[in-house]
């Protein structure tokens, strides 16, 4: 008994430590995903009551209706994730190799600010960036805004308020790889007269591509389904696709389309994330490889 | 090893339990899921019952209380109340309640503050309880005679007037002194510094009149047509954005100097900038009033009544109007604010004589069936949405 009970028991407890976070998963996301899948498929109206009758057109509408929305948004979160990226990986490395004793002081002034909440600070970007504000003269002095131009309500105010937004998404992880590089392999690659910047590429930078990979996915993924940075910073010309599902959920009351574009927005984002893993993870596999050889 | 056996079994049926309740979860909601569809049993009466207690939780628009009605109230009845300003734009503050209201629970709301048309779908919808006559009575005693019959609600059933007040232009007078008529909002020289409302029965109307079309025989052509010609200027970006009460900020930090607004709203502005103003379109407003609403699940009807009838007393009412200066919906605020504040009793803003408001529309719907209407705010939310 004892002897047959000890092997099950074994066996299962992955399936234990799995289970908090499986019930998570099905409790807030298989199950709503569920009904966002019938939703998308209802058709009718609020007044008449929605029903359910395999309306695949919803799909369709939702393409052809905010297909603008839908590039805008991965263009927007494109460039912000570019941005967020050559903004953090110097400011990651820094700290993580030139920081010292101030390394964490460091890391919690990249935080610090995302201690208010994302709303505020996103509210006071508009007051920094307002038209007569003084980062909008000092652009206009050095000829970067033109002289009847602003910055607010265009798609660069939107694109800087994603990047600032997620910035810690991208300087976190990225920190956290290279905190873990062993600096001896860097030497050891000057030791077999490696320059300083063929060490760089060959070691440093393969070596934190997980963590290259973690931040973008962290930035890209919220950023394009993002619709507060537009509601603030933007306008009608800048929405992207998370303004246009807010319309349709609060203001059209189309529920069905709604859910439609979601799941256009989900579907696209994971095809998107998987080929970027597929070529970024094979990236890094060869930079392991070339080290062992 | 034997209990631990035991204890895992035990376990195992507690999680056999858990997902099968889940799966009920799941089922059962087939029924539910999220469903509108028009409830046509008839509202019902929220009665009240005995002496008001507890708390009251009030929803409605920015700036449009003082600071001291509140807690007077809370002195002079002993009730404590939640007072949110998160109505900003009446589509959106629908959106956000339908969920609720169609199972008919109101958040914890007792009133609710919409305006006209947004009353009506609401009641039509079955979303709102008919109010206790005989509890609302010493309010509705004070209404004053142009508001108690509007065609939505002629016998004020459910729909009480918090106040009422015109759409038009809101102006800094000292970046754009010549914006006269709605028409100047398309200039040029204000290109990327001029808004509009996010409420569609404000913008679109204005801007028809302003085109020599009389909103209130208007066709679904014509409403299209406007929001076709509001389209264009926002794709330009002659409009900077679509806004609800928030383009308060744009005026107040300068992104925005000209801007279709509400007429208190530029009395508030002014406390920071003087040269805000309300300006009256050449082409007229348009006029509408913000109702006081009792949702349906409102748990606490007794204590909303006890708030009517408290703002209806014309000495509470001046203290509101005072501050708002819109309508007053209230008889008698006129002579008390002739002896407190003569400036805002010869306001035009709060006592508009006929000639001011001449030629301006009350608020309507676009014509036609649900799906005409359906089909211009969908044009409308277009333009909004870009």
């Amino acid at each position: 008994m004892n002897g047959e009970s000890k092997p099950l028991s074994r066996r299962l407890v992955p399936y234990w430590l799995m289970g908090p976070g499986l019930l998570w998963l099905v409790l807030f996301f298989v199950i709503p995903l569920y009904f966002m899948a019938r939703l998308a498929l209802e058709s009718g109206t609020l007044e008449t009551g929605f029903t359910f009758s395999w309306e695949w057109s919803n799909f369709s509408d939702a393409i052809s209706r905010y297909n603008e929305q839908f590039i805008r948004s991965f263009v927007y979160a494109g460039v912000a994730t570019l941005i967020a990226l050559v903004i953090a990986y110097p400011l990651a490395y820094a700290i993580a190799f030139r920081g010292g004793r101030w390394k964490n002081a460091l890391l919690f002034a990249v935080v610090a600010p995302f201690f208010v909440t994302y709303l505020i600070r996103t509210i006071a970007w508009t007051t920094i960036l307002s038209d007569d504000g003084v980062v909008v003269d000092v652009l206009k002095a050095v000829g970067i805004v033109g002289e009847d131009g602003r910055v607010l309500a265009t798609p660069a105010a939107v694109i800087a308020g994603i990047t600032y937004n997620f910035l810690p998404f991208m300087v976190l992880p990225i920190y956290a790889s290279l905190e873990r590089l062993d600096p001896r392999l860097i030497e050891g690659a000057k030791d077999l007269y490696s320059s300083p910047r063929a060490a760089f590429m060959k070691v440093t930078l393969p070596l934190s591509a997980p963590g290259i990979v973690a931040g973008t996915l962290l930035t890209f993924i919220p950023a394009a389904g993002d619709y507060i940075n537009v509601l603030f910073l933007g306008s009608t010309n800048t929405s992207m696709v998370g303004n246009a599902i807010q319309s349709l959920y609060l203001n059209l009351r189309d529920y069905p389309t709604a859910a439609a574009l979601s799941f256009i927005l989900m579907a696209v984002i994971m095809a998107l994330v998987v080929i970027y893993i597929r070529f970024a993870g094979s990236e890094a596999l060869m930079g392991e490889e070339e080290e062992a050889t | 090893m034997k209990n631990g056996a035991k204890g895992m079994a035990r376990a195992l049926v507690a999680f056999g339990v858990l997902v099968a309740a889940l799966l009920l979860v799941a089922c059962g909601g087939d029924d539910g899921g999220i469903e509108g569809g028009a409830d046509t049993g008839g509202a019902s009466t929220a009665m009240a019952e005995g002496q008001p207690s507890g708390t009251l939780t009030i929803s409605n628009w920015p700036f449009y209380i003082d600071n001291d009605t509140v807690p007077d109230f809370e002195k002079a009845t002993g009730l404590s109340v939640k007072y949110t300003e998160d109505v900003n734009d009446n589509a959106e503050f629908f959106g956000k309640m339908q969920p609720l209201l169609s199972e008919g629970e109101s958040g914890g709301r007792d009133i609710m503050v919409v305006t006209d048309w947004m009353a009506n779908k609401m009641n039509k919808l079955g979303y709102l309880q008919d109010f206790d006559q005989e509890a609302v009575k010493p309010a509705m005693d004070n209404l004053v005679p142009a508001l108690q019959s509007p065609t939505f609600d002629p016998d004020r059933t459910f729909s009480l007037p918090w106040q009422a007040g015109m759409t038009g232009l809101v102006v800094n007078t000292a970046e754009a002194p010549d914006v006269k008529s709605i028409n100047d909002l398309f200039d040029p020289k204000y290109k990327g510094q001029v808004e509009m409302l996010t409420e569609m029965r404000d913008t679109v109307p204005l801007v028809m009149k302003a085109d020599g079309i009389d909103p209130k025989t208007a066709t679904k052509e014509d409403w299209l047509n406007t929001i076709d010609k509001i389209k264009e200027a926002a794709d330009s970006g002659q409009i900077r954005k679509f806004t609800g009460n928030n383009y308060t900020n744009d005026l107040a930090n300068g992104d925005a100097v000209a801007v279709i607004g509400w007429s208190g709203d530029a009395i508030q502005l002014q406390a920071d900038n003087p040269d805000i103003q309300f300006v009256m379109p050449t082409e007229g407003c348009m006029i509408w009033a913000d109702n006081m609403v009792i949702p349906v699940g409102a748990p606490n009807p007794t204590a909303a009544y006890a708030w009517m009838n408290y703002v209806y007393e014309p000495k509470n009412q001046a203290q509101i109007t005072d501050y708002n200066y819109y309508f007053s919906p209230v008889d008698g605020v006129k002579e008390i604010l002739e002896k407190q504040d003569p400036q805002a009793a010869k306001s035009p803003l709060i006592f508009p004589t006929d000639q001011y408001t001449t030629n301006c529309t009350n608020q309507v719907d676009p014509p036609g069936s649900d799906e005409d209407v359906s089909e211009v705010e969908q044009a409308f939310q277009a333009v909004i949405t870009g």
